[in-house]
């Protein structure tokens, strides 16, 4: 890290912001698109096995799924507040935010760590694997592999994101960000919040319907 | 005329400070480089080796199709072959050719910008960039795989061949192209000079941001879809496999919506280059300033509308095909609004028929045929008897790869000066130029005539009826070969000995031209303002945006 | 296209706002959305219902995340336009593919789904004889 946070190839520091601001919500877009080709194949799979999606989605714990929700709704809320902390140039608050949310995150891995070795214990389990008795109807093994997919994708983003989240929360506390500069912690809030928004979809579509 | 007639300037012909030596040449400092005119130059070397390797990879299968049997590979190697073909040309340089080598050499130089918005990602774009090349090779030369370079399911998931390394080598190369892109788009945003409005931005740049957005938008469908044909290929999740209710139509669709905008990803930036070199070689502004730079987003967006057409034989439905039939049409309405423009910006100009204007020429040759048989072929009826031959190979090589080719060595030779301080030899370019048209040209057209009489692509051996053609095919590609060889050896040896070039040999009115050649380290001296739109000829003799002073208008 | 000076503006004026009670705000309704969603699962409703409750909860709950957490509701310009242009491009890659397996002739839809041919169980082994 430079010592002042204008690069220079930009005038002047909000034109840096808007710039980092952009390229994040450009980023976001692609990762918008990446788990959009996973929700495609559940849309067609859903219409073409409609048994078989109904019965699995059945057979699956779907308060995990609530609770989970839950969590993660407050932590995107805890992460927002460590913004609001940084915009009013508190960064031990926002440090001691981002925190909580990154116990929130371990939570919810931890339920889906739980989820997941249920899965295994039942053979509800992806294509070749699936040796689960209670549902035989086609496309139950489908909807076991678009479910690995799609919630192990999105752990993979909770990891990211909580790794995302200490770091930035670990220089907020040390006072690496000021009420004028905290673009950093603006960043990390961003990828936290669209990992919740993925969630909010995956939720209904693998719990509920 | 001579366009190395020395330049009215003060600044010194040859720019003592520039980009290569300056802070300092070590091969640490240029692997640590920030300098977007170095990570281009880097993927300009990159790019130009694996046109070399898809280029051998070509020749090796119009030498085993010189005749109709087994003629130096067996067939399994011959499917690797073609694979490993594609896969290297679309992948490792149509893709990344123009737009991360000249893009980012040119991008941040014509919007009066100091560097792209990201540098360090710019660097890391280019380090993803030969991760995946090196794992792609690594597949490639560890047994290669044998599935064309489209991966289709469900045989790319029961091969024997190495398939996995390659997918996942095509997956990293993805997050280079979207680095790219994303470093564009943002840098178009936020690093414009004062005074570059939108509509005073040089039409490459136009045509780059459209090719970013298909890069951002459609590269990540990609990847996915590549990550589940190789989960599918190693663990059987039964995503594509019909036998576990998978649909490999599925497969198809994905792979096509990042695809078939692929397709644009390699000719926008070719149709940036030649809005440039139009300019230029005929000393007048562009004809229809905006609908040349409209119709890019147009081509960008309708191009994510047609993915469907190279499903109509695969089992969609035919409801969805007509959809699909219909709306890829509509790419022609945009191309053809380029075309005209361009055309009509000849009219009254005052041309110099350089190289890089020979390869105007052959670009529109080669966009204009190729998009009239991609119409042909958009039609459903049509398609149903020319899917899967030769007449599809040569389409696409027409339009994709013939357009991109051109545009490559007409960008190549037309910013040569720019970017060594040097130029090469006009006479030697010229007949590059004309080999490389004609060897293009005797290569493909048979392969129209061969697909149209039905012979199937991808195929090792075929009846004897189709000899003829295919010994012309491989004749023109040979003569293909040695003008692109022709051309490297000359621009190998300017490199060093070429007449020193002058900061504008071209006496263009493009803003990159008004920079010292080989640019300074910092591009700009000074910031410049922008107080009218690029190849603004009318105005020629005005004080230039900054940099150096201009140069008399060249009257010919 | 976007202007530069608005968004510059706009985006100060986020930076000197403080947020804290509209995010409370956000946030209690995004939980009692959960609730909501989760009861109306349960409860009994007509075929179909049930998807499009859930489908419209979770766009509110969504728009609510990208518009106040993620602050487009104070942005405008490129930012939006990026998010915007994201889900056009998500409409169409579900869309058109899933009108594609909606519309096709029902045997070329892979065998044990509805309408095409059948097939053995949870589809672990291909279909040992080919039913007609």
């Amino acid at each position: 890290m430079q010592a002042s946070p204008l690069a220079h190839h930009f005038e002047s520091l909000e034109k840096q912001a808007h710039a980092a601001r952009l390229g994040m919500w450009l980023f976001l877009a692609t990762e918008v698109l990446l788990f959009t080709a996973l929700f495609a194949a559940y849309g067609v799979y859903r219409f073409l096995y409609p048994e078989g999606f109904a019965q699995s989605s059945r057979s699956i714990e779907t308060w995990i799924g609530f609770v989970n929700t839950l969590v993660l709704v407050t932590s995107s809320f805890t992460v927002a507040m460590g913004l609001d902390a940084a915009v009013k140039g508190n960064g031990r608050r926002t440090a001691l935010l981002f925190a909580a949310s990154v116990g929130l995150a371990l939570v919810f891995l931890g339920f889906k760590a739980i989820e997941y070795a249920h899965h295994f214990q039942e053979g509800q389990l992806p294509g070749r694997y699936y040796t689960f008795e209670g549902v035989q109807a086609p496309g139950a093994s489908l909807y076991f592999s678009l479910y690995f997919l799609i919630t192990g994708l999105h752990a993979i983003h909770v990891i990211i994101g909580m790794s995302a989240l200490a770091i930035v929360g670990a220089l907020a506390w040390r006072g690496r960000f000021t009420g004028e500069y905290h673009i950093p912690v603006e960043l990390a809030g961003l990828y936290w919040h669209l990992v919740d928004l993925v969630w909010i979809f995956v939720f209904p579509l693998i719990y509920l319907i | 005329m001579s366009p190395s007639s020395a330049p009215v300037s003060e600044v010194p012909a040859y720019n003592p400070r520039n980009y290569l030596n300056s802070p300092a040449t070590g091969l640490r400092s240029w692997l640590t480089t920030r300098d977007h005119k170095r990570i281009g130059v880097m993927f300009l070397v990159a790019t130009t080796f694996f046109f070399a390797v898809g280029g051998l990879f070509a020749m090796l299968i119009r030498i085993e199709l010189l005749t109709p049997g087994p003629t130096i590979v067996d067939a399994m190697t011959y499917n690797r072959l073609f694979t490993l073909h594609g896969v290297v040309m679309i992948f490792l340089f149509m893709i990344p050719a123009i737009p991360s080598g000249f893009g980012n050499f040119l991008l941040p130089i014509m919007l009066g910008a100091r560097d792209v918005a990201f540098p360090r990602l710019n660097l890391l774009s280019f380090y993803v960039y030969l991760l995946g090349a090196t794992i792609a090779l690594w597949g490639m030369i560890h047994g290669g795989a044998d599935t064309g370079w489209t991966f289709y399911t469900p045989y790319s998931t029961q091969t024997v061949t190495k398939v996995v390394p390659i997918l996942l080598g095509a997956f990293i190369l993805g997050f280079s192209s979207i680095l790219t892109g994303l470093n564009f788009i943002v840098t178009t945003h936020t690093l414009r000079a004062p005074g570059m409005t939108w509509t005073r931005m040089p039409l490459f740049i136009w045509s780059i941001y459209a090719t970013s957005v298909i890069q951002i938008l459609a590269t990540p469908v990609l990847g996915m879809t590549l990550l589940l044909v190789a989960i599918e290929n190693a663990f059987g999740w039964g995503i594509f496999d019909p036998a576990r209710g998978g649909d490999p139509v599925l497969f198809q669709h994905f792979f096509w919506f990042y695809s078939h905008p692929a397709v644009y990803i390699m000719v926008l930036p070719a149709m940036a280059v030649i809005s440039e070199v139009v300019c230029t070689f005929s000393h007048k502004n562009i004809f229809g300033y905006n609908a040349v730079a409209y119709s890019s987003l147009g081509i960008a967006f309708v191009g994510f509308f047609t993915w469907g057409h190279h499903l109509f034989t695969s089992g969609q439905s035919a409801f969805d095909a007509g959809i699909f039939g219909v709306l890829s049409m509509f790419v022609g309405i945009f191309t053809a609004i380029k075309v005209f423009n361009w055309t009509a910006t000849l009219y009254k100009g005052s041309i110099s028929f350089k190289t890089p204007f020979a390869y105007f020429v052959g670009f529109l040759f080669f966009l204009v045929f190729g998009g009239m048989t991609g119409i042909a072929l958009a039609t459903v009826s049509l398609d149903v008897h020319w899917q899967d031959t030769y007449f599809v190979v040569a389409h696409f090589h027409f339009i994709m790869v013939g357009a991109t080719i051109m545009a490559f060595l007409a960008a190549l030779h037309y910013w040569f000066p720019k970017i060594t301080g040097r130029t090469y030899p006009e006479g030697w370019g010229l007949v590059g130029a004309t080999l490389v048209i004609l060897g293009f040209n005797f290569t493909f057209i048979p392969q129209f005539l061969l697909g149209n009489e039905g012979m199937p692509r991808r195929y090792y051996a075929y009846p004897e009826r189709f000899w003829p053609l295919n010994v012309a095919s491989t004749a023109g590609a040979s003569v293909l070969a040695f003008g692109l060889v022709l051309i490297l050896v000359y621009l190998l040896v300017s490199l060093r000995s070429g007449p020193v070039a002058g900061p504008n040999p071209w006496h263009s009115r493009g803003f990159e031209w008004f920079v010292p050649s080989p640019p300074p380290p910092e591009n700009w001296e000074v910031t410049p303002v922008i107080t009218h739109p690029p190849h603004d000829y009318h105005h020629a003799g005005e004080a230039p945006p900054g940099g150096v002073e201009p140069e008399p208008r060249h009257a010919s | 296209m976007a202007e530069q000076e608005p968004i510059a503006r706009a985006e100060q004026e986020l930076e000197h706002h403080a947020h804290a009670g509209r995010y409370a705000l956000v946030w209690i309704a995004l939980l009692v959305l959960t609730v909501t969603t989760y009861l109306a699962a349960r409860a009994p409703l007509p075929g179909g219902w049930h998807v499009a409750v859930a489908l419209v909860i979770a766009t509110a709950k969504g728009s609510l995340v990208v518009l106040f957490f993620m602050h487009l509701w104070d942005q405008r310009g490129a930012n939006r336009l990026v998010f915007a242009t994201s889900l056009v491009f998500v409409a169409l890659l579900v869309g058109l593919t899933l009108l594609d397996n909606a519309t096709r002739f029902p045997l070329a839809n892979p065998p044990g789904s509805a309408g095409a041919l059948p097939a053995g169980g949870a589809n672990r082994e291909p279909a040992p004889e080919a039913p007609r």
